[in-house]
């Protein structure tokens, strides 16, 4: 392999091991070994079946929504709303399993359709926003998300609160028949992981191999180029954010129906927020999302005991994918700039 | 192109592989002489208020339990840690060599049964539950391992009303609620109680002619959007002729607007709530402040568990009445504030040392419900059971029960 | 301030923007840059306004070296610039902008600032409320604002880029006494870049003019306009006979269409096109030719007046809509409005024929790429990157994608940038069209390709269209003077 070559498979580590070292200097002024730091994230992550476990479970809604980023992102879409749309699946499926009795397992199917079509519709508005009253889906999908979460507050607080009052903890737990199947006694259900690997498998043959993705993929590089070769910009962002709506509303009926067994206060507490660093650091590929979800999860699980352990501020974790990410876009913006440098990409006169 | 997707993953397995192996080092086991515990807060250990409370309750351990080690986890919430749950923590807890496990919220309820059934060698405690008493409505829930305190900080509420009936002139107040919740309403209802027993038995007024209002925000500290915002709230009180108005919510807003109101030359007070130091915002119109004090219990806890003599109950814990401010030995307690003349201080203290007798009784019937249902018989006094578990408001006060 | 340029060189890829300029100009004086369009004026003054850097020779001020990384390092040098769009603030007020720039203080002295502005313009007879967001000042207002505040930084070269496009008679007044004033009486150097030879020679002192990126000479005004039109357009395009293909049956005929783009209203049109005809439209950038090809693509609604194409009612038709009744539109932007950046040709070919199905085919397509790169000479493999292609391939690769068959063909300088041959080339493709019965309507900034390959032409001025003339008939001179505004 010549030297060349080997640089080019090194390069995607390199920001990693620069966030890596910060992380790790950080540590060092905060007084305590990396070598102990990160020796604790990994306990944390990894240290036994039940952590590997955990760390799946909250891996699950954040993969979701992240596969479903990547279609908004391939349309040229900040979907930030994404966040709002894991919460809004979220009470659609507990609409369903606290209101609703359907027989067998047509109960959590129902619920997780319910979910994503809820997710759909709340993401449909955002584009709907966009498309037709000229709001920037990144307005949009924020006040969104805030009209989300009051909603939650309001409902567990209100009309579906439990009957020995209002704690705005939740609602009773669901019945279990409406709750996903768990591995043991852990919070992850294997059908979720399912639910995971077929999103991925969709999604990376949607934008692959079909019309509509050769269109997303066109609005989302150029918009004005694409809308004279003939594509409807308005039907496809339409659609390209309903249908993240509806992988984030299923990543929100996960949360309620296996991470938790009721609507919570919190349900989802940022993971779109997250998602939308993982899609960014993926580079928009959908068969890289579930790896770098994973990675998240296990760096977030493992800040809990490196909290525990040092006694530091669990925010470490939060640190160290912060400058991941912000370490893997300044270099794919370096490696753009060079390319640019290098005449690749051509300028023309200005007249 | 797929081999560079794939030098990618590879990269990121590998870095994690290597720090496995270059981070392979054993865990850190407890020394034996050492008794180490942990307490999980659902807030930041510094909140002023309620976790804070109990995280100065752990350090108290600390500091007179020799050998004592604490490992704190704040902000266990999903909203700050999504990832995060208290069995995960406890798990980590537990092996570093924790035997007392403390879960300071009625949020940790149910998975604290969980993580005692879980580790059934590891004392666990939930501050302010009841599923470890037996004559709670969750009577039998908890394992022998699990045990619950709370402080009684009805009788602090009483001291808080009494303090308002005191001072008030034109007999109206209001309590800023947060919630509601058992814990809420019961609170609320003592400092009525209280109210009414002074004004009676100190102004010599009809208890009957107090106006006292709770209006409930929707959570213990003011989300924009959300709650209520606390601020309007008190000011709605004194718009409506209230001149005191007592919190019953984490934050401060209860006296920052009394003080304003103050400035402006009106005549009205305030009692804070959580903080022992919650007068400092606004000394002179501050009646007194109610505030916990977990260490004394945590203390007796960690000793028992560490001399292997703990057996589950379910602590209700009285303070010591004698000093109400003696942080060694009371659990609940009162500080004077500021803004009580020396006649309302005095009978204030008559008022303390009656309670501390057991003279005074503030649970004692006749009282009716909100609705007008009657709940203690004439002359019969509240049980724990009554009092814990109270259904509604009671009547006379206004505001919503449920 | 006394300005040299030495031996000037820009070239973007193979385009030699500016190719080895060399200029002087003096002080107190008023100079009026003249060139087609591509000419390189506009990068020319780009590179003395610190815009761009050149790629090699050197720009002397007073004798001196210079070197600008920004526009503001050459304004503090003394040299500013007035972009055609006044490169302001919408959402801020009038001395707000006028501050802009003054960026080393941190204390804003607005008070200072407005008074200082309000005496700074009535010298200069202008009239702006310091306090009036932009949003709400005319283009010509905004033009004095950016005057103001690059002569309170010091401009000593004050560089006019079309300064007259959008504004009433009246400002344009105002305008040319201010910049008369500036040069006779406070010695200011002035630039103006124009197409317009009337105003050119109304203001300046001399005319530079540039083609294909070379100094070609200067003349001192006056001078009469068939000289100027003879330096910018330089030879007289030899007569080639072509066969034409026009057919007795109307195709596209419009009829007193009025339309409006961000600053020109177009109004009275009327205008038919046969079936198999070449259409030319002359005129400078600007004046309203590409409106008109955008209203017939439907791009853009006329606000009266009827569009008949091929006997149907167009006139309310959607782009998409006049996609399906076989109207085609390239624009001049190839990797901005035609191509999308990122994308394969193969994806490209994917997505400009009808749709079959959900799913791609992508093997099918690749043999289709392949054949269109056979037959359009692409140098390119279906999977290139259209970003990577040539400018020249890229113009192929638009062609490439055009359907089969169609009616009318809108183009926008279908040959700019290309060599002869190619260009040549591009040609027989078009006229291959024409032969099949497909219309063009087309503009182009080059009068001899216009002359040379159009049945009939018409000129734009100012959103007026000029008389008809048919080509054999015409010369460049000739469309000159329409272009120009001159009947």
């Amino acid at each position: 392999m010549s030297l060349g070559r080997i640089a080019r498979y090194l390069w995607p580590a390199v920001p990693v091991l620069i966030a890596l070292v910060i992380t790790g200097l950080l540590l060092v002024v905060f007084g305590v070994s990396p070598q102990a730091g990160f020796g604790a994230m990994l306990r944390g992550a990894f240290g036994d079946q039940s952590r590997v476990l955990s760390v799946t479970a909250f891996w699950v809604p954040l993969a979701l929504a992240s596969v479903g980023l990547v279609v908004s992102f391939t349309a040229g879409l900040w979907n930030i709303g994404v966040e709002g749309q894991i919460v809004i699946g979220a009470i659609a499926a507990s609409w369903l399993a606290l209101k609703f009795n359907f027989s067998g397992p047509l109960q959590i199917i129902f619920e997780l359709l319910a979910a994503m079509i809820a997710g759909a519709i709340w993401a449909g508005v955002t584009a709907f926003l966009k498309t037709r009253g000229k709001v920037h889906e990144i307005f949009g999908g924020l006040a969104l998300n805030n009209l989300a979460i009051i909603f939650t507050n309001y409902l567990i607080s209100g009309p579906w609160q439990p009957p020995e009052g209002g704690t705005f903890r939740g609602t009773v737990p669901f019945p279990t028949k409406a709750l996903l199947p768990l591995y043991g006694d852990s919070r992850l259900s294997p059908i979720s992981v399912v639910m995971v690997i077929a999103a991925v498998v969709i999604v990376f043959l949607l934008l692959r191999g079909s019309y509509w993705g050769l269109k997303l993929k066109a609005l989302g590089k150029n918009p004005s180029s694409a809308f004279l070769l003939g594509v409807s910009s308005e039907r496809e962002t339409i659609l390209a954010l309903m249908f993240c709506g509806a992988l984030a509303g299923l990543g929100g009926a996960v949360r309620v129906t296996s991470w938790f067994d009721s609507l919570r206060q919190s349900i989802s507490g940022g993971i779109g927020y997250l998602a939308l660093l993982v899609v960014m650091l993926s580079a928009f590929r959908v068969l890289l999302i579930p790896f770098i979800a994973y990675f998240f999860s296990a760096v977030l699980n493992g800040s809990i005991t490196l909290q525990l352990r040092t006694q530091l501020h669990s925010s470490l974790g939060g640190i160290l994918t912060g400058v991941l990410v912000l370490m893997v876009l300044l270099f794919g913006e370096l490696r753009q700039l060079k390319r640019f440098s290098e005449g690749r990409v051509s300028s023309r006169p200005d007249e | 192109m797929l081999h560079f997707k794939m030098g990618r993953v590879v990269f990121l397995v590998t870095i994690f592989a290597l720090l496995a192996a270059a981070c392979g080092a054993p865990a850190t086991e407890a020394p034996p002489e050492e008794f180490v515990f942990g307490v999980i807060l659902v807030g930041p250990k510094n909140d002023r208020g309620w976790s804070q409370a109990h995280y100065e309750g752990g350090l108290y351990v600390e500091e007179n339990l020799p050998g004592a080690r604490m490992i704190v986890f704040e902000s266990l919430n999903p909203a700050d840690k999504p990832e995060a749950t208290l069995e995960g923590v406890v798990d980590d807890m537990v092996a570093q060599g924790a035997t007392l496990v403390i879960t300071t919220s009625d949020e940790f309820e149910e998975d604290t049964v969980g993580a005692a059934n879980k580790y059934p060698d590891v004392t666990f405690i939930n501050a302010s539950g009841d599923d470890a008493w037996s004559e709670g409505m969750d009577a039998g829930v908890a394992p022998s391992n699990e045990g619950n305190i709370m402080g009684r900080m009805e009788d602090m509420k009483a001291i808080a009303g009494c303090a308002a009936a005191l001072a008030t002139e034109t007999g109206k107040m209001g309590y800023l609620g947060p919630l509601i919740n058992f814990e809420t309403r019961r609170l609320t209802a003592s400092a009525y109680l209280g109210a009414r027993y002074c004004y009676e038995n100190y102004r010599g007024l009809n208890p009957d002619d107090i106006g006292y209002t709770v209006t409930w925000i929707g959570f213990w500290f003011n989300i924009p959007g959300v709650t209520l915002d606390p601020t309007e709230v008190v000011t709605g009180f004194f718009d409506g002729g209230a001149d005191v108005v007592l919190s019953g919510i984490d934050t401060t807003e209860g006296i920052v607007v009394a003080g304003q109101n103050a400035d402006q030359g009106e005549k009205v007070w305030a009692v804070p709530y959580d903080y022992e130091g919650g007068c400092e915002e606004k000394p002179e119109i501050c009646l007194g402040v109610p505030f916990f004090n977990w260490g004394p219990a945590y203390l007796a806890t960690a000793q028992a568990v560490s001399a292997g003599t703990w057996t589950q109950s379910w602590d209700w814990n009285p303070p010591y009445w004698d000093d109400l401010t003696d942080e060694v030995k009371t659990n609940v307690g009162w500080v004077d504030g500021p803004g009580l003349t020396a006649e309302m201080k005095a009978h204030l203290d008559d008022f303390i040392s009656g309670l501390a007798s057991g003279d005074i009784v503030i649970w004692k019937g006749p009282i009716n419900l909100q609705d007008g249902t009657p709940y203690l018989a004439e002359g019969e006094i509240a049980s724990d059971n009554q009092i814990w578990y109270l259904p509604k408001l009671l009547e006379g006060m206004e505001g919503s029960s449920e | 301030m006394k300005v040299a340029l030495r031996d000037i060189r820009k070239y973007f890829g193979q385009v030699k923007a500016n190719d080895g300029i060399s200029l002087v100009l003096e002080s107190g004086q008023i100079y009026g840059l003249l060139g087609e369009n591509g000419a390189g004026k506009s990068t020319l003054m780009k590179i003395l306004s610190g815009y761009h850097q050149p790629d090699s020779g050197q720009i002397e001020l007073d004798d001196k070296d210079v070197k600008f990384s920004s526009p503001a390092e050459a304004l503090a040098n003394g040299v500013g610039m007035i972009y055609q769009d006044p490169l302001d603030v919408p959402s801020m007020r009038a001395v707000e902008n006028y501050l802009l720039g003054r960026d080393l203080r941190i204390n804003l002295a607005y008070s200072a600032a407005t008074s200082e502005m309000i005496e700074n313009a009535s010298q200069l007879g202008f009239k702006i409320d310091p306090q009036a967001f932009i949003d709400t000042l005319s283009i010509g207002e905004r033009q004095q604002l950016e005057l103001l505040r690059l002569l309170a930084l010091g401009a000593e070269v004050l560089i006019l880029d079309e300064p007259t496009t959008g504004i009433s008679a009246e400002q344009k007044e105002g305008l040319f006494a201010s910049i008369r004033k500036l040069a006779k009486e406070s010695g200011k150097t002035v630039i103006l870049v124009s197409h317009k030879l009337s105003e050119v020679q109304e203001l300046c002192d001399h005319v530079l003019v540039l083609c294909k990126g070379k100094f070609v000479g200067e003349v001192d005004i006056p001078c009469s306009t068939e000289r100027l039109v003879q330096m910018m357009f330089k030879e007289i395009p030899p007569r080639s006979s072509r066969v034409s293909y026009l057919r007795e049956k109307n195709l596209l005929e419009l009829s007193q269409v009025e339309f409006e783009g961000e600053r020109l209203a177009v109004t009275g049109i009327n205008l038919t096109v046969r079936a198999g005809e070449v259409f030319g439209l002359a005129g400078l950038e600007g004046s309203g030719q590409k409106l008109l090809l955008q209203a017939c693509a439907g791009l853009i609604q006329p606000k009266r007046g009827k569009i008949i194409l091929d006997g149907e009612d167009v006139t309310r038709f959607s782009y998409h809509q006049m996609r399906a009744a076989s109207v085609a539109y390239l624009p001049a932007g190839r990797l901005e409005e035609g191509l999308v950046a990122g994308l394969s040709l193969i994806e490209h070919v994917a997505l400009a024929r009808p749709q079959k199905g959900f799913v791609v085919d992508w093997n099918y397509f690749e043999r289709i790429t392949q054949s269109q790169i056979d037959k359009y000479q692409i140098v390119g493999r279906p999977e290139t990157l259209v970003h990577e292609l040539s400018g020249g391939n890229q113009q192929r690769a638009l062609f490439a994608l055009l359907r089969s068959p169609l009616k009318l063909l809108l183009l926008e300088h279908p040959t700019r940038g290309l060599d002869v041959l190619s260009a040549q080339w591009i040609w027989q493709l078009l006229l291959n069209r024409v032969e099949e019965g497909s219309s063009i309507l087309y503009y182009s900034a080059d009068l001899d390709e216009l002359v040379e390959r159009s049945d009939r032409i018409a000129a734009f001025s100012g959103g007026v269209m000029s008389r008809i003339v048919t080509a054999t008939e015409t010369t460049a001179d000739e469309l000159g003077h329409l272009i120009g505004g001159e009947e």
